[in-house]
């Protein structure tokens, strides 16, 4: 009975160390802007094409601003595996574009896209 | 308990794999029940078997099943503000209660005893792998997904058809009071898999074909090796099935003898099966080989990462490996990025830790062939080695921890990198005590022996899930070529020493000990010319 229990607490030790890195199913194959990328402010347009169809309404993006203020952008859907949004009123400064998406068959994946504004 | 739900995320993917298993038992129940056991036998014994095999897995999925979407709904629901009405609202959600559902409908029903009961589980099987498939990456390819969700399809039928299925016949050959109806379950299932066979092989030829679509999609990304890896598991299945597959037809001759081999080739068939179902859960939350054109890795890339080399001896100090950072950058780092840069004496540090490694498992492969051989009394101490190992990984795998770093011991448990190697520490150290008190004959009880192939064979099996998440892709994928095979030979050697432990025949064991030393010698090997850059 010990040995069941010890064998018990072993799967579940073992299924503990699994390791979290789910790669992201969704990728990103392109966006615009581009990664690294100097774009022209104060309004940007932001698409990002995926290789899988994507859930708009459940995908987030948000904008890490310069001083690291972060705001939610309003995402839609353009395409099946495709999301757009606008970013409005960008000061000069290098930003982060942060990204999650759920594909259609339930898996969560994230970016991010590093930029600058001129 | 906040950092802790920050894995939930990694324990999503054991779910995913506990319930593709789940589904291949209850659909392979299924299918044994329909075209194996009724038509075979009128033993209700037997029946009885399989119907209460089938409400177990039933029940098991359920549980598992809500726990996956309510694992997942947190994930989402904790990462992206959404409220739980627009998470239980998701396609994966409805996809999910489904199956929970179907499940609970299949669990009730094999109460029954009648056989028309049993035949409507058929659509309700069909149902459960519907569901399965409209979680796969077919359904939200952007081309081609119809096609894909039937491939899929032929996949899933086909893996439960044999591997789901196979523990129903070991059930069923144990209950079969008569020798006669014994050969004639085999025979029967010998039959369904040889079709299940060719089903899942078609299914995954033309799920490969688009997900792969080169040789270079197949070793220069992680989707393509882990299918490499699955490739591996059926071939040695297949030698196993194959072996099984005579013995069947030559059953009429010594039944008891032979039905014995049976039993324990099927035991080793079903443990790679599922392992290749805990890759293929892995293979879910990969991109698709042909999706990585850009971060492939090329073949010189390959030879030059594994060009033999003299292992690296010193280590260089504590003190000039990159400054940690604190705990809550670094783990947030992980969640967008991966790990940080590592510079040269950091990737020094780790070739050293995985150099002295494989020299100890080198070792302890040697003097386990040299224990087999009966060429020296003492090489049956050689699971000592091991407890060295433990101690070694606990001190030296993640610097930036306690107690060589400044990382508190308890709040880096945050970081899953460190959680592997601890809690990989402790089960060598556990495996270490155990096969050292089997070899040397204090420990007799059978069970005690399990302990070794057991953590060997699901050791291996989880670390084809494991993943150092570096900032680099090609990187990563010249990581898991060499981690690959180490999971690879985990599971041969832990399977090898359990056929060793379980056949009647001599000459079949004597064969069976001379694998899985073999194994830990390569290991060793592997691990001695393991290299970063």
């Amino acid at each position: 009975m010990k040995l069941r229990w010890l064998g018990v607490l072993a799967v579940c030790g073992l299924a503990l160390a699994l390791p979290r890195y789910a790669h992201a199913h969704a990728m990103l194959v392109q966006s615009t802007p581009q990664a690294h990328a100097t774009v022209q402010g104060p309004e940007i347009s932001i698409e990002l094409k995926y290789n899988a169809r994507v859930d708009a309404t459940r995908s987030t993006l948000v904008l890490v601003a310069p001083d690291g203020k972060t705001a939610p952008l309003a995402a839609s859907q353009s395409g099946p595996g495709t999301l757009a949004a606008k970013a409005q009123q960008l000061n000069h400064g290098g930003y982060v574009l942060r990204w999650q998406v759920l594909s259609s068959d339930g898996h969560v994946s994230r970016g991010e896209i590093p930029f600058t504004v001129k | 308990m906040i950092w802790l739900l920050r894995d939930f995320d990694f324990l999503a993917v054991l779910l995913r794999a506990a319930a593709l298993g789940l589904e291949a038992l209850m659909v392979g129940g299924i299918a044994y029940l329909l075209l194996v056991a009724i038509p075979a036998t009128s033993d209700a014994d037997v029946l009885k078997g399989c119907r209460r095999g089938i409400r177990r897995a039933a029940a098991a999925m359920v549980l598992v099943q809500t726990l996956y979407t309510v694992v997942d709904a947190l994930v989402l629901v904790g990462s992206s503000g959404m409220s739980a009405r627009e998470v239980m609202t998701a396609a994966f959600f409805y996809a999910g209660a489904t199956t929970i559902l179907v499940s609970g409908i299949i669990w009730l029903a094999m109460h029954f005893a009648s056989r028309w009961v049993a035949a409507a589980m058929a659509p309700l099987a069909l149902i459960l792998v519907g569901s399965a498939v409209s979680m796969s990456h077919s359904v939200s390819r952007l081309e081609h997904s119809v096609f894909l969700a039937a491939m899929t399809a032929l996949h899933h039928l086909g893996t439960a058809a044999w591997i789901g299925a196979m523990p129903f016949l070991l059930v069923s050959l144990k209950r079969a009071k008569f020798e006669l109806e014994q050969t004639r379950l085999a025979r029967r299932f010998s039959n369904m898999a040889l079709v299940s066979v060719a089903t899942l092989v078609a299914g995954g030829l033309g799920m490969a074909w688009f997900f792969v679509g080169s040789w270079s999609g197949l070793y220069g990304t992680s989707y393509g090796l882990l299918l490499a890896a699955k490739v591996y598991l059926l071939l040695v299945m297949l030698a196993l099935g194959a072996g099984n597959f005579l013995i069947v037809r030559a059953a009429d001759r010594a039944p008891e003898k032979l039905l014995r081999r049976l039993r324990r080739f099927g035991e080793a068939e079903i443990g790679l099966g599922f392992t290749a179902i805990l890759a293929a859960a892995s293979l879910t939350s990969q991109p698709p080989a042909a999706d990585m054109a850009q971060d492939r890795v090329t073949g010189q890339e390959i030879v030059a990462r594994l060009h033999p080399a003299w292992p690296r001896l010193k280590s260089p100090p504590v003190a000039a490996l990159t400054p940690p950072s604190s705990i809550e950058n670094a783990v947030e780092a992980h969640a967008f990025g991966g790990e940080g840069v590592s510079d040269d004496l950091d990737r020094a540090w780790s070739e050293f830790n995985h150099h002295w490694a494989g020299l100890v498992v080198l070792l302890a492969g040697l003097l386990a062939l040299a224990s087999r051989l009966q060429v020296a009394g003492w090489a049956r101490h050689w699971p000592l080695v091991f407890a060295g190992l433990a101690f070694f990984i606990l001190l030296r795998a993640d610097p930036e921890n306690w107690p060589l770093g400044p990382r508190p011991f308890w709040a880096s448990f945050s970081q899953p990198d460190v959680l592997q190697h601890r809690l990989y520490a402790l089960l060598i150290a556990g495996f270490a005590v155990f096969e050292w008190g089997v070899q040397t004959g204090r420990w007799k009880s059978p069970r005690a022996a399990m302990v070794f192939p057991a953590v060997c064979a699901l050791g291996g099996a989880l670390l084809l899930l494991h993943a150092h998440a570096q900032s680099d892709v090609r990187d990563e994928v010249l990581t898991e070529i060499a981690h690959t095979p180490l999971a690879l030979l985990g599971v041969t050697a832990g399977w090898a020493r359990w056929l060793e432990l379980r056949l009647p025949d001599r000459r079949d064991r004597t064969v069976a000990s001379r694998v899985w030393p073999a194994c830990l010698v390569l290991v060793g090997l592997i691990l001695v010319n393991y290299r970063e850059s």
